[in-house]
């Protein structure tokens, strides 16, 4: 039997141009941030095809229409979607995600879209979709976890100040575990990377 | 290892600009980035503009650190580089930043003095722009001098890209930089530079065979960088393979930063000081000390193991006990195979 072979595109947006502009929050958070609900599945497919109308002109658009380009899945509040497209046009749709610079609405933010995973099966890419959103989960705990940690010091080390001459040594066992559980994290935020 | 060879730097460019564009960079993945400053005209006195940041005290200029060579250099060592580590633990979330310097070749007195850059900054590069300068930085601009040949892909060339100053470019060590930035900033504005940025690169691809080529952004806002994924894709569309793409992004720039760092801190660019042994008298003479109570240590557990073991050969105590096993099981079977063998003869 002969079948269509097919591509899944598991694309994050990612939101850089707001890193560093609230102080307190990890800057995971803020380039994952959720995506305006005004972005519907028909919009993403509007704004595509016009990206590929104007890199590729009629020839893209064409093959596009013929390659059934569909929305899989879509969250705005992960911001993430999964596309699909046939094998021989993937690459086309790809690169026409790779120059759209804004989200696809009106007056829409400033964004870049970041292809994370590309498979054949959609059972795979939503296996992918799942492990990256676990990764991320850890990245953003431990960009978290280092500030209580970091005023966590600075409070012991007050304290240590304050009443220098007898227990200098009672900070250190919570200062282990607390080091153990962060390295934990490290580990698995590096694999991310 | 990712690396990007170019975040574009201007004098306009603003701290927390810049500090955006470097983190974003790296939770993209890349690991080292350059800034570039584009030397449009030779200044009398060169000087490096280009804003530091506290992750480079680590890989940077290491001559300072080789040339400290008293006494306690040990102590001094160990503490800068706790210091260091402090600072990368504090930045994680920037990448090893580079400076890079990119001189315009369009006044033919300032290619004789790039030389003078070579201290200022850690790489420099040359961007040619007719054919003239093109086939003078292929053939002439020796490796010492700069490393990379820089084009402005959007510009459309009076010439065409020929395969053999190129490749003689390549072959001598020199790599060829495409700036992606350049064309999705292109799209904004006049949609023909889109169409000549992908012309040059076809034709530089087919020139080179798509050897040869490190893949940087040129970003001068965030939102002009991309995953290096999507990045080779980009490049895939347009000619040149993943995997010359990957080379592009990752062995081919690593080459070009580990290159021009040998040039400045190796002798000729051949023979680098990788490590500087301690030379301290009574350090050295405790370290013997300590190296010999651990033989004998290890001596003395040997010896234990020894009188434990009965059947171990108390003649070589050097023998390991796996070696021992080893030996026992091939004598067992000496002894089960052969002597019947020797019974029959």
């Amino acid at each position: 039997m002969v079948r269509i072979k097919e591509r899944y595109l598991l694309v994050n947006i990612l939101y850089p141009s707001e890193i560093g502009v609230k102080p307190g929050v990890p800057d995971v958070v803020v380039i994952n941030q959720p995506t305006t609900d005004r972005l519907t599945p028909q919009a993403l497919l509007r704004g595509i095809r016009a990206e590929v109308a104007d890199t590729f002109g009629d020839f893209g658009s064409g093959a596009l229409e013929g390659g059934g380009l569909q929305v899989k899945y879509l969250s705005n509040a992960t911001s993430t979607f999964i596309l699909r497209i046939t094998r021989a046009q993937y690459r086309m749709l790809w690169t026409a995600l790779t120059f759209m610079d804004h989200v696809p609405v009106k007056d829409g933010k400033p964004c870049t879209f970041r292809v994370v995973h590309v498979s054949g099966t959609i059972r795979k890419v939503e296996e992918a979709a799942i492990r990256h959103a676990r990764n991320l989960m850890f990245a953003v705990k431990d960009q978290a976890g280092e500030k209580d940690r970091a005023a966590l010091e600075a409070m012991f080390d007050q304290a240590k100040r304050t009443r220098q001459a007898a227990r200098a040594v009672m900070p250190t066992p919570l200062n282990v575990e607390d080091d153990s559980g962060d390295e934990d994290m490290i580990d698995i935020s590096d694999d991310w990377k | 290892m990712l690396y990007d060879l170019n975040i574009a730097w201007s004098p306009s460019t603003t701290q927390s600009e810049l500090t955006q564009t470097l983190k974003f960079s790296a939770s993209l993945g890349y690991n080292a980035v350059a800034l570039n400053h584009l030397v449009e005209i030779f200044p009398p006195q060169p000087k490096n503009p280009l804003p530091r940041f506290p992750s480079q005290t680590s890989q940077s200029r290491p001559t300072t650190k080789s040339a400290a060579s008293t006494n306690d250099s040990g102590n001094k060592e160990d503490k800068n580089a706790q210091q260091n580590q402090n600072q990368t633990g504090d930045d994680r979330s920037l990448p090893t930043v580079l400076h890079r310097a990119t001189v315009c070749m369009s006044d033919p007195a300032s290619v004789h003095r790039i030389p003078q850059l070579a201290t200022l900054y850690d790489i420099v590069a040359v961007r040619p722009t007719t054919e003239k300068e093109f086939s003078h930085a292929c053939q002439e601009v020796k490796i010492e001098v700069a490393s990379l040949i820089s084009l402005d892909l959007t510009q459309k060339f009076p010439f065409h890209f020929r395969p053999k100053p190129c490749m003689a470019a390549v072959s001598r060590g020199l790599r060829f930089e495409v700036c992606y930035g350049q064309t999705l900033r292109a799209g904004a504005g006049d949609p023909r530079t889109r169409a000549i940025w992908i012309g040059n690169l076809m034709e530089l691809v087919r020139a080179t065979r798509g050897r040869g080529i490190v893949v940087s952004s040129e970003a001068r806002r965030v939102t002009e960088l991309r995953g290096p994924a999507d990045v080779v894709n980009l490049l895939a569309v347009w000619g040149l393979a993943a995997e010359k793409g990957m080379e592009g992004l990752g062995v081919n720039p690593r080459g070009v930063v580990v290159n021009e760092g040998i040039n400045r801190r190796g002798y000729r660019g051949v023979v680098d000081i990788v490590q500087v042994a301690a030379r301290d008298n009574g350090e050295g003479a405790t370290a013997a000390a300590a190296g010999g109570n651990g033989k004998k240590r290890k001596g003395g557990a040997n010896e234990g193991r020894g009188g434990g073991n009965s059947n171990a050969p108390p003649a070589d105590g050097t023998i390991s006990k796996r070696q021992a096993k080893k030996l026992k099981k091939l004598a067992m079977e000496d002894g089960g195979t052969t002597t019947p063998e020797e019974n029959k003869s």
